[in-house]
């Protein structure tokens, strides 16, 4: 019961990640230098950049579809049961999913090549980590009511789709302004997987109709796996008494995070277009690569189809087959039909690939040279920011287990005398409609504050919100002057 | 004038404006899963012929390993349910059917008994609910086997005029059981 417990907490909080991973506050918002790992060819109007270790860029994303933790535990004195029956089991589709990601950056530098200034290289180390859950509706039904009173319904075990991972990406990226109306971008990636767990494209229904011979038929098709690597030796460790859990997990983490475990490989690329004095627009595509899962492999698969109808005494046969182990024949026979199998087979898994596309108009007085958007041709660190005031759009689509999902965004950013940049954010996502989100960057000196926070209107009651979002960190920035 | 630090200013704005209703996770021990779960058990046929064939009137009797209601997860879990059994009837005599559920030591827990009329007297329904107002669940919990005896109240040379007479016994089990 605790695990339940702690399943359906962890699914409602979002406690792992995944929600959209879009981190539409970021996005071209270029006086932040991690505005780079969303779009490699943003404007890059420094001279040379320094995340502070670890606390250069925190973002956590956490959301549920259809549902909030408000719905279930507010305490409103309503049966729990009916609750849970009306407001998930009932109400909720195949689509509606929980989940959220989340980001560490543990290093982040930039600097321009002395001899090529159009050409900016950055590099870092980020820990990145995700979890989506899908509502899996005709299990939770089946598990529910029952097969008794749902004869002829399919239970559709399409509906088992789950995936997390935590891993770690180290990435080197070079940006380069090509001429005063476009820079480009790319970045390569490594990723060092810590654990991953995935069970998608399954297929296969359970259903009860009438039987042939007896009453009932129960008839179990199945396509289904679930896979994982790196997940057995967390766990050997969790469950050996004689070894110390809390000296050994952070070692096998490490150890798992600088290249001990599965690898793989990746690329972003991305530009920035101006395409008049006033409009600029984006693009990018985010982890377009895969990792190859070869160590610590333990995946189950459960394949093939069965029927039965209890068990069958048919005379004059059985009066010379007198086999009184019929029963344990039967579960026997399904077992043969349907192996539930473990394995040890390598995987590869595909990154979730990110597009970002978005158009800027900018308007104000942007004390610009003519046709020049500058960067590392300013007269002053100002000079590198084309725009004093901006509005603008941003689209955001991410590639999930249950195929493309998007979010559309509009946005209006301004500079606010020497220090201040701000950006506001209408989006809408399936998690809500009614997403404000809020960015300031600050700059003092060289030293860069950033702070961002989504669906700032859920805030107002936090329990009732589906979907909530926060980014932040510190930079050392150095601009031309 | 100083301009307000940007931290500041969010954790004033989530400090000012973001709450919660009052929340009780302590509710999840409220929760009930408790599905009807339905299932055939044992289906029994035998033709005419081989009823007449056999010259004792009990022309089948056998015991069968049957550990559906003893398996840990259905013993600890089930609340009550009901075994239907429906017996049809097409051949020329009077017949028996009964089901005896045994313990591990073959001791009978308890009996159903069925007795059917000749055709055209030909179907017979019948419902045994376990749990409160009913019988024991004890006895489907402790049940580990279960003996199918048939016994010809008839005679041994009638035969029925419909096509390919039979007696058969069906039936199947509804339970509700406790998940959570």
């Amino acid at each position: 019961m605790r695990k339940l417990r702690l399943c359906l907490c962890a699914l409602l909080f979002g406690m792992g990640f995944l929600g959209a991973q879009n981190r539409q506050l970021i996005y071209d918002f270029y006086e932040i230098p991690q505005s780079l790992l969303l779009n490699p060819g943003v404007k890059t109007p420094y001279k040379w950049q320094f995340g502070v270790p670890i606390i250069s860029g925190i973002a956590f994303q956490a959301g549920t579809s259809g549902v909030s933790v408000n719905d279930l535990f507010l305490n409103d004195g309503l049966d729990f049961t009916d609750k849970v029956r009306d407001r998930l089991v009932n109400s909720l589709s195949e689509r509606d999913e929980f989940g959220g990601s989340g980001q560490i950056e543990v290093l982040n530098v930039g600097f321009r090549n002395k001899n090529r200034p159009n050409d900016y290289y950055s590099f870092g180390i980020y820990g990145e980590g995700l979890i989506a859950q899908y509502w899996p509706k005709d299990l939770a039904v089946l598990a529910f009511e029952g097969n008794a009173n749902n004869l002829g319904r399919r239970f559709d075990l399409s509906h088992i789709t789950t995936q997390g991972e935590v891993l770690n990406v180290f990435h080197f990226g070079i940006n380069r302004k090509v001429n005063n109306s476009l820079t480009i971008g790319l970045r390569a990636k490594i990723y060092s997987s810590i654990f991953e767990y995935k069970s998608s494209n399954n297929e296969g229904f359970f259903e009860t109709t009438a039987g042939e011979n007896n009453t009932l038929r129960n008839t179990l098709v199945a396509d289904v796996e679930f896979q994982t690597s790196g997940i057995r030796e967390f766990l050997d460790i969790l469950n050996d008494d004689s070894i110390s859990a809390r000296e050994e997990l952070p070692n096998l983490f490490l150890k798992r995070a600088f290249f001990g475990g599965n690898l793989g490989l990746g690329a972003d690329i991305g530009f920035t277009y101006h395409l008049n004095k006033n409009m600029v627009i984006t693009g990018s595509l985010l982890d377009i690569g895969f990792i190859n899962h070869t160590k610590d492999i333990e995946s189950y698969s459960l394949r093939g189809s069965a029927s039965n109808e209890g068990i069958e005494i048919v005379l004059p046969e059985a009066l010379n087959d007198l086999n009184n182990n019929l029963w344990q024949n039967l579960i026997d026979d399904i077992e043969t039909q349907i192996p539930f199998e473990a394995n040890e087979d390598s995987f590869i898994s595909l990154r979730p690939i990110k597009l970002n596309a978005s158009i800027r108009y900018n308007f104000g007085n942007q004390k610009l040279k003519d046709d020049c958007y500058c960067g590392i041709n300013a007269k002053n660190k100002r000079d590198g920011f084309d725009y004093k005031n901006a509005l603008g759009a941003h689209l955001f689509v991410i590639n999930k287990l249950k195929g493309p999902q998007a979010e559309f965004t509009a946005f209006y950013q301004t500079r606010i005398g020497k220090a201040l940049a701000a950006k506001a954010t209408y989006t809408a996502n399936k998690f809500t409609f009614t997403n404000i989100g809020l960015g300031l960057n600050f700059q003092a000196g060289p030293v860069n504050f950033y702070i961002l926070g989504d669906n700032l209107t859920g805030y107002q009651n936090i329990a009732d919100s589906n979907y909530a979002s926060l980014q932040f960190g510190f930079n050392i920035i150095s601009w031309y002057k | 004038m100083k301009r307000v630090p940007p931290l500041l200013f969010f954790v004033l704005f989530l400090t000012f404006f973001s709450c919660a209703e009052e929340q009780n996770f302590n509710q999840f021990n409220d929760l009930s899963v408790i599905p009807t779960v339905a299932t055939s058990i044992l289906y029994f046929e035998s033709p005419e012929e081989v009823i007449n064939d056999t010259n004792v009137s009990n022309f089948f009797m056998e015991t069968y390993v049957f550990n559906a209601f003893s398996e840990d997860f259905v013993a600890e879990r089930v609340l009550d349910g009901t075994i239907a059994y429906q017996i049809e009837n097409t051949t020329s005599k009077e017949l028996s059917l009964i089901v005896a559920f045994l313990d591990e030591n073959d001791t009978v827990l308890d009996t159903e008994i069925f007795k059917i009329e000749a055709q055209p007297t030909v179907f017979l329904e019948q419902e045994v609910f376990y749990g409160a107002g009913g019988k024991n669940l004890d006895i489907l919990r402790n049940t580990t086997s279960i003996r199918v005896t048939a016994e010809n109240r008839g005679d041994n040379i009638s035969e029925s005029t419909v096509n390919d007479p039979k007696i058969i016994l069906r039936s199947s089990a509804t339970f509700r059981v406790q998940l959570q």
